[in-house]
C-alpha cells in the first residue's frame, strides 16, 4: 500500500517536472557503428585470453627447457649411483621410453585441445 | 518479434554470444550515450566511456540478476565507469571541475537549436557531480526513484531529498517559474 502510494507519488508530476524533463530529453544518437566497434573489441579480448594460456605455456617452457634439462641430466647421474638390484623389475614391465615421450605429448596436446574446445 | 533483454543476456551470459550482446549495445547504446554525455559534457570522452560501460558490462553480465530493468543496470555501470574513469584520469577531472561544465557548444551536434543546449548546461553547471548524475536519471532516463537508487547504491530518500534539492538550486539560480505558467 504504502510503495503504491510512493509509485502514483513519483508519477503526479508538476509543471516544473515537465519541464525540466523537456529541457533534458535529447534526440536519439544514431549508432553509425559504435555497437560495431564495442563488439569487435569484445571479440579480440575473448581472443587473446584464449591464446594466453598455449602461448605462456610455450614461453614458460621455452625459458624453462635449459634448466629442465639439466636436472633431468642430474637426475639420470643420480640414477647411476643407486645399485642396480633396487629396482628389480622385468623390463618387459616397463614401457619404452619413446612411447612414454609420445604419450605425454598427446595428452598435453589433448588437454589444450580439450580447453579450447571448452572456450 | 523483438527478444526480450533477457533473452539476449541469458544468450550472451550463457554461450558467450556477442552478436547477442552486440544487439543489446544497438538497442541502448543511445541512452547510454546520452546520459553520459551529459553527464561530462564533452562528446569524445563520453563516447570513448560508453565504450569502456559495455566492455564492463560484458565482463559483469552475470551479475545482472533480471530484477530491475536491463536499462537501468547498464546506468549504474555507465555510471561506475565515469566515476573511476575520473578517479583515475585528471582529464575528466579539468573537464567537469574547471569547465564548470561549460558548454563546448561547437563542437556538439544538437538537432535542437543551440540555445537550449546552452539552456541544459548552465542548468547542469550548478549542479553537484551527484546531482548531476541523478537528475539526468531521473529527467533524462526516466528511471524511477527505486531504479536511480540501485544504480547509485543510495537509499530511495536519499534520491528523492537530492532531487529535491537540485530542483533547488535550479529554481534559485534560474527564473524558470516564468516558464512554468507559459
Amino acid at each position: 500500500m504504502t510503495s503504491k502510494i510512493i509509485n502514483m507519488a513519483e508519477r503526479l508530476k508538476d509543471a516544473e517536472d515537465r519541464l525540466l524533463e523537456s529541457m533534458f530529453r535529447s534526440e536519439p544518437i544514431a549508432d553509425a557503428g559504435f555497437s560495431r566497434r564495442v563488439v569487435a573489441r569484445i571479440r579480440r579480448r575473448i581472443w587473446l585470453r584464449r591464446l594466453a594460456l598455449p602461448v605462456a605455456m610455450i614461453v614458460g617452457g621455452a625459458v624453462a627447457i635449459k634448466p629442465a634439462s639439466e636436472l633431468a641430466l642430474a637426475a639420470t647421474k643420480l640414477l647411476t649411483v643407486i645399485p642396480l638390484g633396487m629396482f628389480d623389475v622385468p623390463a618387459a614391465w616397463m614401457p619404452q621410453m619413446q612411447t612414454v615421450i609420445l604419450g605425454a605429448m598427446l595428452l598435453v596436446v589433448g588437454m589444450l585441445g580439450m580447453r579450447m574446445i571448452e572456450d | 518479434m523483438k527478444a526480450e533483454d533477457q533473452y539476449l543476456v541469458a544468450l550472451a551470459v550463457g554461450s558467450q554470444d556477442t552478436t547477442a550482446f552486440g544487439e543489446l549495445i544497438r538497442r541502448h547504446q543511445s541512452q547510454i550515450r546520452n546520459f553520459l554525455r551529459k553527464l561530462t559534457g564533452d562528446f569524445s570522452a563520453a563516447d570513448d566511456l560508453a565504450q569502456d560501460c559495455f566492455l564492463h558490462a560484458w565482463d559483469k553480465l552475470q551479475t545482472f540478476s533480471g530484477r530491475g530493468s536491463f536499462i537501468g543496470w547498464l546506468l549504474k555501470v555507465a555510471y561506475t565507469t565515469f566515476l573511476q574513469a575520473k578517479r583515475k584520469s585528471k582529464r575528466y577531472a579539468e573537464v567537469l571541475d574547471e569547465a564548470g561544465h561549460v558548454a563546448q557548444i561547437e563542437s556538439r551536434s544538437y538537432t535542437q537549436d543551440s540555445v537550449e543546449a546552452s539552456d541544459l548546461d548552465k542548468l547542469l553547471a550548478v549542479l553537484t557531480q551527484e546531482e548531476r548524475a541523478i537528475m539526468i536519471m531521473s529527467y533524462a532516463c526516466g528511471l524511477s526513484h527505486r531504479e536511480i537508487g540501485e544504480a547509485t547504491g543510495l537509499p530511495v530518500g536519499t534520491v528523492k531529498s537530492v532531487i529535491f534539492r537540485g530542483k533547488e538550486k535550479i529554481r534559485t539560480s534560474f527564473d524558470i517559474k516564468d516558464h512554468q505558467h507559459g
